[in-house]
């Protein structure tokens, strides 16, 4: 099953380099029919998960490299399964954008899907090795996406996000040959299975030394400040299905990074370092928000909103209770869907107007009705108004985190109005007034396509915000059981009120 | 007198390689055909010293079945057939690839072909041989052949330039290797490499100055031959000046004849002066490393690119041999993976610049992915392998390294490898980012050879292969060793 949802996008990429150059009219529409395949295959996966078990499921596992404890070894728990989802939706609905894509069609599609399996293989991996594959392999597709088909200064803009990234993940591999080799030495042979790992004996400073090569590698994914630099650059070059699955997926590898391994392999290192985390989160949620409110360019501002927003996430993911990593779960989910959107939104109007400056519009309201609500609905789901599902997961991290980082939380929840100044503020300047701009004037409104593109994100948005026990079921488990594992392995109890199992998950689910 | 053992089936492959290079010079004089005829006795020779040493692999039932005849000098055992392989894929891999060279040649495409072969010859001994005076000859043989195959388009300056400074840095190397050798029998009165570990087991030192000065003679000729910084400085001038068609050849022979010798010599001979030796090529393993990337980053010339790429693999492969014997699969892995990418990249390099040309600026690669997708997508295939981005044989490779350097102790030695890594990330990226992202200039549509194209098939398919299923290869290069 997963490895299916691994290679089908593999299969679609070889099928469309394989259509024939003449009829180049065709490579979207097939690419897009081809992403349907994983998209039904994780729908499945998502109906068929076990709610309530904790533990990994669907595994599938077979030896790769026997000798150096290399195995092929793939399952789903509640933290992967809602980003596997979030993939398979987002990665249709960008190709479905990308019309406006007019060269070199084919191998657009091609890294799309590429980039597609790669982040399945990401989600799914259970054995370090293969993590860190798919973990690397997936900055080669990303790379082509901005250098190729982004905009003036892409080629700066894809090699600083490669060298970048790859900084972060060089550590990262060296300190998972050490587990490898600590493994080695406490048994007498390798491994680089997840579930051995976990069984290691580490020392505290030991902990620390490989939570630090961990954390810097999904620090800049995520990414935290002061690492943050190479994610405008990447997000302003990049196309739209770049930009969104850049924000979507890409920056989630970071938060499910620490969520996987850093607080369940480094529990220690997790408790000791809970402070530095927690000021950087903060810093980068106000950071973010304040420079996104002074951005002239809409692009730019969404891409600083993703700082603030991935701020929380970080802030929920190291509170350390259950309100704060199943807030982070759900809100990696829930700026995926938004802040894809966003972009979405931004890509369409750029299409028509070919620039982002907030100065050139404005009054867009009276000309594109249907585009304004779009954006005003994507912009409170973002912003976190009640009801819509940037609420949900807002929320809890600041209950969560309040629990055991009340300082913090209190200053973090100042970033929610920041996120309602620049949101809105954005808003006034683009779609209220009077259309002066004579270019605007003209402007059509949203097609059918482009809302069919993104009706499925507001549905997926209401659903979350109104009833989100379906994921939060599914979430609740895995999280309290990293929980359980901290408290096991380390001096560190969660204080009374942030185990509220009981209070989310709903009556006779709990553990 | 006793006349010493000798054993046919040990040296039979390169019995068939020197036929083969005997038979193109005496048929060139006879008859004068078509340079395809001579490339047809190349392949036929190469094809039988492949067969016959899959006869030999076969013929030694363990990795630990070893034996030395010619009076100790030849060691007949797995290692030296594996190494032959490797040898003789790239050798083949090679001449496809710089095919047009030879053809260019015209007249002087039969000393080429020829040169090649005993070139061959001489690293394949280098890599069999278990005694030193032999790995001298061996050294020699095959440094000799490509000092003169730099030169052979001699109508160029460049090329003279480059053979004569290889010649000149290339001799001046091998005279500290022999006066390494001559410090190591003054201590232990030993040349045969068995026999001096033998000595040192025996025998406590208790001044080892003349072997330590003998050892690090040793290593410096052998790190000139591999390019390992700080004696990479020939590299660069000479992969630039010789003629593109036979440079991918050339540079990976010598690695590959350079680090047999290097690993038969420490692994074999020293293994109990291992805390001596692993510190200082640590040392030069980290140099090379550092070195070649940074300077790998400013070059403009995709050849000197290349060269010193080559050096930073040099210390690549070194942190493997920093591990000891436990590595040496590892070290073999790796040496496979990149001295093919070697080769095809130089093989694209002369496709795209010219055969026999002396630049290969990085512009004439501008837009290559418009101009011939095939050629680019190869590159691209060979430059990630290099950068050894995982789902390449180049990332396999390097994990293995580095697992093995940890586990000896070396984390320092790993975590800089892993920096410089990433600075090599960049530098391939660069040429990546001229060959799909700039536009293509006036420049016409390279067209590869069919050879060429057909090597470059196999090389790209192989670094896809290896890196997602590196098993059997990986098992290969266990059972050619005891550990």
């Amino acid at each position: 099953m997963l490895t299916w949802l691994i290679l089908t996008p593999v299969v679609g990429a070889a099928v469309v380099a394989l259509l024939p150059r003449r009829r180049p009219e065709l490579y979207l529409p097939v690419g897009v029919a081809l992403s349907l395949i994983p998209l039904a295959l994780a729908g499945v996966l998502f109906f068929e998960f076990e709610t309530g078990e904790a533990g990994f499921q669907f595994l599938q596992q077979a030896l790769w490299y026997e000798p150096l404890g290399i195995s092929y070894r793939v399952g789903v728990d509640g933290i992967s399964l809602g980003l596997i989802v979030l993939t398979a939706v987002l990665v249709p609905i960008s190709l479905a954008a990308s019309t406006s894509i007019d060269r070199r069609v084919k191998e657009f599609v091609v890294y799309i899907l590429l980039l597609e399996a790669g982040l399945f293989g990401v989600f799914v991996a259970l054995d370090l090795f293969l993590f860190f594959v798919f973990f690397e392999a997936i900055l080669v597709p990303m790379y082509f996406i901005i250098g190729i088909w982004g905009g003036e200064r892409r080629i700066y803009a894809a090699v600083k996000f490669f060298l970048y990234t790859a900084v972060g993940s060089a550590l990262m591999l060296a300190a998972i040959i050490a587990l490898a080799v600590m493994h080695a030495r406490q048994t007498g042979a390798p491994s680089f299975d997840f579930a051995d790992l976990l069984a290691l004996d580490l020392s505290p400073s030991t902990q620390r030394w490989l939570f630090a090569a961990f954390g810097l590698a999904f620090a800049i994914k995520v990414p935290i400040f002061p690492l943050h630099t190479w994610l405008p650059d990447a997000h302003v070059e990049a196309p739209t299905a770049g930009s969104v699955l850049l924000a979507g997926v890409l920056l989630k590898l970071g938060t499910y990074g620490f969520l996987r391994f850093n607080l369940t392999l480094f529990p220690q290192a997790t408790v000791d370092l809970v402070t530095v985390l927690a000021v950087l989160a903060v810093v980068g949620i106000i950071y973010g928000g304040l420079v996104a409110i002074v951005q002239p360019d809409l692009k730019k501002l969404v891409a600083y909103s993703s700082v603030s927003h991935l701020g929380f996430i970080v802030l929920g993911t190291f509170a350390l209770t259950s309100g704060g990593l199943q807030g982070g779960v759900i809100q990696m989910i829930n700026h995926g869907l938004t802040t894809g959107a966003l972009f979405l939104l931004v890509g369409m109007i750029y299409e028509r107007r070919h620039t982002k400056k907030i100065a050139d519009f404005g009054g867009l309201a009276k000309v594109m009705p249907v585009y304004a609500g779009f954006f005003l609905f994507m912009a409170f789901a973002s912003i976190g108004l009640p009801g819509l599902n940037g609420f949900i997961g807002e929320f809890l991290v600041l209950v969560g985190s309040f629990a055991t980082l009340p300082v913090y939380a209190v200053i973090a929840a100042f970033g929610v109005i920041l996120a309602a100044v620049y949101l809105l503020w954005a808003y006034e300047r683009v779609f209220t007034g009077v259309p002066d701009k004579p270019e605007n004037q003209r402007l059509v409104d949203l097609s059918g396509r482009e809302i069919a593109i993104l009706a499925p994100l507001v549905v997926l948005v209401l659903v979350l915000g109104l009833y989100p026990k379906v994921l939060l079921d599914k979430v609740a488990p895995s999280t309290e059981a990293i929980l359980d594992r901290i408290e096991q392995t380390t001096d560190f109890q969660v204080p009374e009120p942030g185990r509220l199992a009981d209070v989310f998950v709903a009556e006779g689910e709990g553990r | 007198m006793i006349f010493p053992d000798v054993s046919w089936a040990a040296i039979a492959p390169e019995i068939a390689l020197v036929a083969g290079a005997v038979a193109i010079l005496l048929v060139d004089v006879q008859w004068k055909p078509e340079p395809r005829v001579l490339g047809g006795i190349v392949a036929l020779s190469v094809v039988a010293a492949a067969v016959l040493s899959v006869g030999q692999w076969f013929r030694l039932d363990t990795p630990s079945d070893i034996t030395i005849p010619f009076g100790g000098m030849i060691a007949f055992d797995r290692v030296s057939v594996l190494a032959r392989f490797v040898l003789l894929a790239v050798t083949a891999m090679g001449v496809a690839g710089g095919w047009r060279l030879f053809e260019r040649l015209g007249r002087r495409a039969a000393e080429a072909l020829a040169l090649v072969l005993l070139a061959t010859v001489g690293f394949s001994f280098m890599a069999s041989s278990i005694h030193l005076v032999m790995i001298f000859l061996g050294l020699e043989v095959g440094s000799i052949s490509l000092y003169v195959l730099a030169g052979i388009t001699r109508e160029r300056p460049d090329s003279d330039e480059a053979a004569m400074k290889y010649f000149l840095l290339g001799s001046f190397a091998s005279a500290v290797f022999i006066y390494g050798v001559a410090l190591l029998f003054a201590g232990t009165g030993r040349l045969a490499l068995l026999g001096q570990r033998a000595f040192l087991d025996a025998n406590i030192v208790t001044r080892p100055a003349v072997l330590l000065i003998g050892m690090a003679l040793v290593i410096v000729g052998l790190g000139f031959k591999v390019s390992a910084a700080p004696f990479h400085t020939w590299a660069p001038d000479v992969y630039q000046g010789a003629p593109a068609g036979v440079v991918g050849f050339m540079a990976a022979g010598a690695k590959i004849g350079g680090f047999a010798a290097l690993t038969r010599i420490l692994f074999t001979g020293f293994p109990l002066m291992a805390d001596e030796w692993a510190s200082v090529v640590a040392i030069i393993s980290a140099l090379s490393m550092g070195i070649g990337v940074v300077l790998a980053l400013v070059q403009d010339d995709v050849r000197r690119m290349l060269a010193y790429s080559g050096v930073a693999h040099a210390g690549f492969i070194l942190t493997g041999v920093v591990a000891g014997a436990a590595a040496e699969p590892g070290i073999w892995f790796y040496l496979a993976a990149y001295t093919i990418q070697l080769v095809a990249g130089f093989a694209i390099v002369a496709a795209v610049t010219g055969s026999a040309a002396g630049r290969s600026g990085l512009d004439a690669f501008a837009g290559l992915a418009v101009r011939s997708p095939f050629l680019a997508a190869a590159f691209t295939v060979t430059l990630l392998g290099m950068a050894g981005i995982p789902l390449t044989s180049g990332f396999v490779a390097k994990f293995g390294v580095f697992v093995s350097a940890w586990q000896a102790g070396f984390s320092w030695l790993v975590i800089v490898a892993v920096l410089a890594s990433v600075v090599a990330f960049g530098v391939y990226l660069r040429v990546i980012v001229v060959m799909y992202m700039r536009e293509p200039g006036e420049a016409a549509s390279p067209t590869p050879s069919t050879a060429a194209r057909w090597m470059l098939v196999a090389a790209t398919v192989s670094t896809i292969l290896f890196g997602v299923l590196p098993q059997p290869l990986l098992d290969l290069a266990r059972n050619a060793f005891s550990v």
